[in-house]
């Protein structure tokens, strides 16, 4: 197997240092089509035993056929699926060490919340006493003995995503696949539960893989995001990588707050390249890119000011079209010279500088822009 | 005076209402006649107004002369019945759950299906016995009958399942399979007890379509005779109370059937209420 490709990336997390990683799972190029339309275009990905990994993408971006492929409710064309070193590309979802929640939980309606629970220890053959003293152990963890008896269809959303999870986790699973798991909830709730699967994520120490298009679950929740788009993976790597470098203008107007810019480099120097774009003239750091090639950079919000210095080689006026207030920052929409929307964010709460209507002069630092270096598309 | 729109609504939904009843009552008054007929005295005709008051023609049938015996064809037309509503079961929920699965060929599978109910039954049931002379098969009730009846019910219990499939959240099957459960077992746990008043309501038209199929029977059906088959031939014959006795009690013993289907699917959807968020 494998063992080397893996240690150079994510975070330096407590490894036994005799053992080399475990993967839970490995997708090897999985491609899958149906008809003329290709859903997964060569997805390969590598989940460390215990990570928490966040598909995430726009719908369509074939994030939720990747997890079927996984679970096996879809076989891939093409390529391989290996979970815990074990190769299951043809096995069916029942004889894989994974379990699944479900977007709107695909509880089982004509039965009681403990069957229901008790579903996947009664697939295993588990004696039946056992059975139910695990399930209410489980139900009493997951604080909802008292619903034992009922049917899901007279639960709450909040109830029965509960029921669902405790359902998948009942068999300690190798890999728990989360396709949109609180996307069914009331806003209110979705943060609360957000911070439970987390805690009990790292408590159980089971690899989650959780599917979602909303980027504040995704980089809030996940040790490793995966940006999806057009049935490949754009970018992957930990939150902050994907913030601060998106490798690709997608996964940069992607994730909120960038400011996304593509034109032609016209010079070249010191590290520096001088980028001419519809909305003006900006420096950006690389090198590697030939006079006269097409690249496309961004600049998050944050990192631009209205309070330009010398240092802030890169500058265009604007008109502020508006202003929203968010308590601790105040976003400013303005309107590019090319007709795009340019955000400027100004932190603190503070007293507004800039009205509706203004123009202003605003700039950022070359090294606050990103160029995007990873293979679009 | 202008009349607001609910009261006008009211009024319309009143003439419907009006009008619906007129519909039932010229459905069921037949029937009803037939049932009080059916207590004339032992002179009785076969019309208004009635000669007494008897059970005489429910004797009658129960000591059945050699003529016009109708317990052995009543006995064949629910043997029948019953093995069409089995197989009708059987068959429209593999069929349905094969069209689930969207293969080659699927809506030529469709309307294939369908031309059971399409075909005239008369001719389905002449070309059928044709080809069974052809083929020197003897006819009888409980084989080249059955196969008549089944195609007439097999595509009405086809449609049901469909419909029933049609509203099936098959992520709950999903669910099951990645809990570690088989096909064979998701289906008997989940599909199964999911979709059981489609299937009652498949094994009812089986049960009922059969029960009183008279133009498929009619060239198929060789010596011995199913019920609808024998009544047919009484009233050839003679025209007494009788003929109208033992139609009252098949249909008493129908709307028995109907009614401990439907209260049996009541308590079951009671039980698995479901409420899709």
């Amino acid at each position: 197997m494998d063992t080397l490709a893996h240690t150079a990336t994510g975070s330096p997390a407590a490894m036994p240092a005799m053992a080399p990683p475990q993967l839970d799972l490995e997708l090897r190029g999985i491609r899958k089509r149906y008809g003329d339309f290709t859903a997964v275009d060569g997805v390969s990905l590598k989940i460390r035993k215990g990570q928490f990994v966040c598909l995430l993408g726009p719908s369509g971006c074939g994030k939720t056929t990747t997890l079927r492929c996984v679970a096996g409710l879809e076989e891939p064309d093409d390529g391989g699926i290996l979970i815990g070193g074990r190769e299951v590309t043809k096995d069916p979802p029942w004889e894989r060490d994974i379990a699944m929640m479900f977007q709107d939980f695909a509880l089982f309606p004509h039965m009681s919340v403990a069957k229901n629970v008790g579903f996947g220890l009664e697939m295993l053959k588990k004696p039946k006493a056992q059975i139910a003293e695990r399930v209410q152990q489980v139900l009493k963890s997951f604080e909802i003995a008292s619903l034992a008896d009922r049917k899901p269809g007279s639960l709450s959303g909040g109830q029965r995503q509960r029921v669902a999870l405790a359902r998948a986790m009942i068999t300690e699973p190798r890999i728990l696949l989360l396709d949109e798991p609180i996307g069914a909830l009331d806003y209110s709730l979705r943060e609360t539960v957000m911070l439970e699967l987390k805690l009990l994520q790292q408590r159980t120490g089971i690899s989650f893989i959780w599917v979602t298009h909303d980027q504040n679950e995704a980089f809030s929740l996940g040790d490793l995001v995966v940006v999806m788009n057009h049935a490949r993976i754009e970018q992957q790597g930990a939150p902050e990588d994907i913030l601060q470098r998106p490798a690709t203008a997608f996964v940069a107007s992607f994730v909120q707050g960038n400011n996304v810019f593509r034109g032609r480099v016209v010079q070249a120097a010191d590290g520096l390249l001088r980028v001419e774009t519809a909305a003006g003239s900006f420096l950006v750091p690389g090198s590697a890119q030939a006079i006269g090639s097409e690249v496309s950079f961004s600049v998050r919000a944050e990192n631009i000011t209205d309070l330009t210095g010398e240092h802030h080689l890169n500058q265009l006026t604007a008109r502020c079209t508006t202003v929203e207030y968010f308590g601790s920052v105040r976003r400013h929409i303005f309107e590019r010279p090319d007709g795009e929307l340019l955000k400027y964010d100004q932190f603190g709460a503070y007293a507004a500088r800039i009205a509706a209507g203004q123009v202003a002069v605003l700039g950022w630092r070359p090294q606050d822009t990103v160029l995007h270096t990873g293979a679009a598309g | 005076m202008r009349l607001g729109w609910k009261l006008r609504s009211n009024l319309v939904g009143w003439v419907l209402g009006i009008l619906t009843v007129a519909f039932l009552a010229y459905q069921w008054l037949p029937i009803l006649t037939l049932g009080l007929l059916s207590f004339a005295g032992p002179t009785g005709g076969t019309t208004f107004p009635m000669n007494g008051v008897s059970f005489h023609w429910y004797e009658e049938l129960w000591q059945a002369s050699v003529m016009n015996d109708f317990k052995p064809p009543l006995l064949r037309s629910s043997l029948l019945a019953a093995a069409c509503a089995l197989t009708t079961i059987v068959l429209s929920v593999m069929a349905a759950q094969a069209m689930r699965g969207k293969f080659r060929g699927n809506s030529a599978f469709f309307y294939l299906m369908l031309l059971g109910i399409m075909a005239p039954g008369i001719l389905v049931g002449f070309g059928f016995a044709i080809m069974m002379r052809l083929l020197g098969v003897e006819l009888s009730w409980n084989t080249t009958t059955f196969l008549v009846h089944v195609s007439w019910t097999l595509p009405f219990g086809f449609l049901t399942m469909l419909a029933v499939f049609n509203r099936f959240d098959s992520r709950i099957e999903e669910a099951a399979l990645t809990l570690g459960a088989s096909r064979i077992t998701t289906f008997r746990r989940i599909t199964l007890p999911l979709i059981l008043p489609g299937v009652i309501g498949a094994g009812l038209f089986g049960f009922s379509l059969s029960y009183d199929e008279y133009p498929r029977s009619m060239f198929t059906t060789g010596p011995d005779q199913t019920l609808p088959l024998a009544v047919m031939g009484q009233l050839d014959r003679q025209l007494t109370p009788e003929i109208y006795a033992i139609g009252t009690t098949t249909t008493v013993f129908s709307l028995i059937a109907v009614l401990l289907c439907t209260s049996a699917l009541w308590a079951m959807r009671r039980s698995t209420s479901y409420r899709k968020t």
